[in-house]
């Protein structure tokens, strides 16, 4: 069995800690990277941009972080090689329940998911059946 | 017949009236003629020159105190109403006791000579004469030209009378021509004839009949185009109806300005509104000019400039200061009324006192622009604090509900820690929270002189451990005797917030400097917090700075609140935050004062 790469992007480590070991248990990924914020993530893509195979097949990403927030990353990624939309699955998993968020998260056509926390077995489960 | 004195021509015997009074004006003789001439019965023989002349008689009275020769026209009605003009000549005797009274009636003179003057007063006139006995009409020039027709049109009394516009213009008309032509009535009329070019137009008909021997053979007059005076009246007539309906129940009061004679009339309401006195009120445009308020002047005699130029009508709103110095705010608004080449000659107002509609309007819109402002924090803040609370008991839900699912293996104790920790943010976040509202209902504070250094000496105390172990530098550049407008708690709170960012975000590579300044402008003190620490990407970061849980640095003790509460606690002071920055160099923060 190939090994699953998840990319977590979350400034809470608390919530980093519990989904850790959900996404684990529900055998979502076997590997799971986390980032305190889009920038660190982003620079962890961007060293990956020759071996796509290396690419984490799956990406969550909060919403509310410093010095890069979610939807900076996703203006970065809407740019950037085509590579990372193509490959990975990138959800926003945030605590935000405000329509407009909901309304722009719409802009960007490649998202797989928006999920709201707290993140259940059933979101885990449904993201898998992807 | 009285005849004391025995002359031998008799006084009485005169052909022309005459009579002879004493000092008094009691009438001692008096010619037969006089009776006629004054259409007195034979039976009733006048005692007092009163009974002749009315109550004009008073003016001889000087005539006999001071024993001259007086002469005066003097009006007086005969039996039939008919009024007639009596020049009265009076000559004192050579005894000086007694006075010689002539009457002359000089109607005639005195009609033609008031119809000659009003013919030239009047512009516009024509005549018109019809000759019943040829059956004729015939119309001058100018009576042609106001009812538009061609030089050689010839009309018939039928023909003319249909100018009239139908009904009651024509009706009235013709009534008047057939009183003229069997009762020999005169007529002065104004109506609306339609021209032969369809215009409606007002015009001044008078009409005489010619007698003779008892015979109204004809009648004549003249024929005034009046169209523009009567429009121009009746324009002012509506208005000043309009007028009067608005007047009654406002506190409105009116003006009217003769602009030629600058001669202006306040109603009794003007007084009121303006608190004048009406003896102190010198009745000229320059006594309105003295009550308007000095910062509204220029603008307000701007807008009497432009009523008379004729580029917009007068409707403004003038501050004015009223006889007892408070200030009231005046809706005015006016008319100008000109003559033919459009030249000003009256200007008419109104004037209403609007002052508590206007202040309930200004701290209407004060309210407003507060709600507004806190409406907008109020949304700000309610999303960012749901964010975060829902960030904590979304954690404790996800934790607790793996640990019931048995997810957590055999990480149990972990599992608790990270709940009682995800516990303890929600329970900061909420203390946070009432900080925030604490400072937004406190909003209408009295602020107090409070000395700065004093309190930053304070602080600088209570952060005392972190300074040592930090290795800071604090210079405080500020007199002792500094005072700023604000609230105690406030200030300490702002002062601590600075201090422990310059500490918490210094720059590894230097010993962290911080400098505390002051600097004064017109209105303001501003006391400025400087560090050589790692600074802000402000293009980057600019907008959110102030934000609420806005962080930007990867610090972990970055919370996002401290600058929130800073900002919040400047604006309830009535003062401002500002920030200088650049990245690598420090930063310098600026807390603007009310002074």
């Amino acid at each position: 069995m190939e090994t699953k790469k998840l990319f977590l992007v979350d400034n809470d480590d608390i919530f980093c800690f519990a989904a850790e070991v959900l996404i684990k248990s529900r055998n979502l990924a076997h590997e799971v990277a986390r980032f305190e914020n889009g920038l660190e993530a982003l620079n962890a893509l961007k060293t990956l941009v020759d071996s796509p195979d290396e690419l984490p097949a799956i990406l969550l990403l909060d919403l509310n972080m410093p010095i890069m927030s979610g939807w900076e990353f996703l203006d970065e990624i809407k740019t950037g090689p085509e590579i990372f939309t193509k490959k990975i699955a990138i959800y926003i998993l945030t605590s935000s329940i405000a329509p407009e968020d909901v309304t722009k998260s719409k802009d960007y056509p490649f998202l797989e998911g928006y999920i709201t926390k707290p993140l259940t077995v059933e979101d885990i489960d449904r993201v898998s059946a992807k | 017949m009285n005849t004391k004195k025995a002359f031998p021509f008799k006084l009485v015997d005169n052909p022309f009236p005459l009579v002879i009074v004493d000092s008094t004006l009691t009438i001692q003789e008096c010619s037969v003629e006089t009776l006629a001439f004054f259409e007195i019965d034979d039976s009733a023989q006048p005692m007092h020159l009163k009974e002749l002349i009315g109550e004009s008689y008073k003016i001889f009275l000087e005539s006999t105190e001071n024993k001259k020769k007086q002469i005066e026209t003097i009006s007086i009605f005969s039996k039939t109403e008919k009024q007639r003009w009596i020049r009265t000549a009076c000559y004192p005797d050579i005894t000086n006791s007694h006075f010689h009274i002539y009457f002359d009636d000089v109607s005639d003179e005195i009609s033609q000579y008031e119809l000659s003057m009003r013919a030239k007063r009047i512009a516009k006139i024509g005549s018109w004469k019809v000759d019943l006995v040829k059956n004729t009409l015939i119309w001058s020039d100018i009576t042609r030209e106001i009812h538009e027709v061609p030089n050689d049109f010839v009309p018939d009394l039928k023909m003319a009378i249909n100018f009239y516009k139908e009904g009651k213009h024509r009706d009235k008309i013709n009534n008047a021509v057939s009183a003229c032509m069997e009762m020999a009535k005169p007529f002065d009329l104004e109506l609306i004839i339609v021209t032969a070019k369809g215009r409606e137009k007002w015009v001044r008909a008078i009409g005489e009949a010619e007698v003779i021997q008892g015979e109204v053979c004809g009648f004549q007059g003249v024929f005034q185009d009046i169209d523009k005076i009567k429009r121009e009246q009746l324009r002012y007539e509506i208005l000043n109806n309009r007028m009067r309906a608005a007047i009654e129940g406002a506190n409105i009061g009116i003006w009217d300005w003769d602009i030629e004679k600058n001669d202006l009339i306040w109603d009794e309401n003007m007084f009121t509104i303006f608190g004048i006195d009406e003896s102190q009120f010198k009745a000229a445009y320059e006594a309105w000019e003295s009550v308007v308020h000095p910062d509204d002047k220029e603008n307000a005699v701007e807008e009497v400039q432009m009523a008379l130029d004729g580029i917009k009508e007068f409707d403004t709103e003038f501050r004015a200061i009223k006889g007892c110095g408070s200030i009231a705010y005046i809706l005015g608004r006016a008319i100008v009324f000109r003559d033919e080449e459009g030249n000003p000659l009256r200007m008419v107002g109104i004037n209403q006192d609007v002052t508590k509609a206007r202040i309930k309007d200004i701290r209407a819109r004060r309210l407003l622009e507060v709600m507004e402002k806190q409406n907008v924090k109020l949304t700000n803040f309610a999303h960012v604090v749901s964010h975060n609370i829902r960030s904590s008991s979304s954690n404790i839900s996800m934790l607790s509900g793996m640990l019931l699912d048995n997810t957590s293996n055999d990480r149990t104790l972990e599992f608790i820690e990270m709940i009682n920790k995800s516990a303890e943010k929600l329970e900061e976040t909420i203390s946070d929270l009432n900080e925030i509202v604490k400072i937004q209902t406190t909003d209408s504070l009295d602020l107090y002189q409070i000395e700065v250094r004093s309190v930053l000496e304070s602080v600088i105390e209570s952060i005392n451990a972190l300074v040592v172990e930090s290795k800071a530098e604090i210079r405080i550049d500020i007199d002792r005797s500094l005072r700023v407008w604000g609230i105690k708690p406030y200030l300490t709170s702002i002062f601590l917030n600075l201090l422990t960012n310059s500490i918490k975000y210094r720059s590894p590579d230097r010993k962290l400097l911080v400098n505390i300044g002051v600097e004064h402008s017109d209105n303001q003190t501003v006391i400025a917090f400087n560090d050589n620490g790692i600074g802000i990407d402000l293009k980057k970061n600019g907008q959110h700075l102030f934000g609420m849980y806005k962080t930007f640095h990867s610090n972990k003790d970055a919370k996002g609140i401290g600058l929130y509460i800073a900002n919040n606690q400047m604006e309830a002071l009535d003062g401002r935050i500002e920030v200088k920055s650049s990245v690598g160099q420090g930063s310098t923060f600026y807390l603007h004062f009310k002074k």
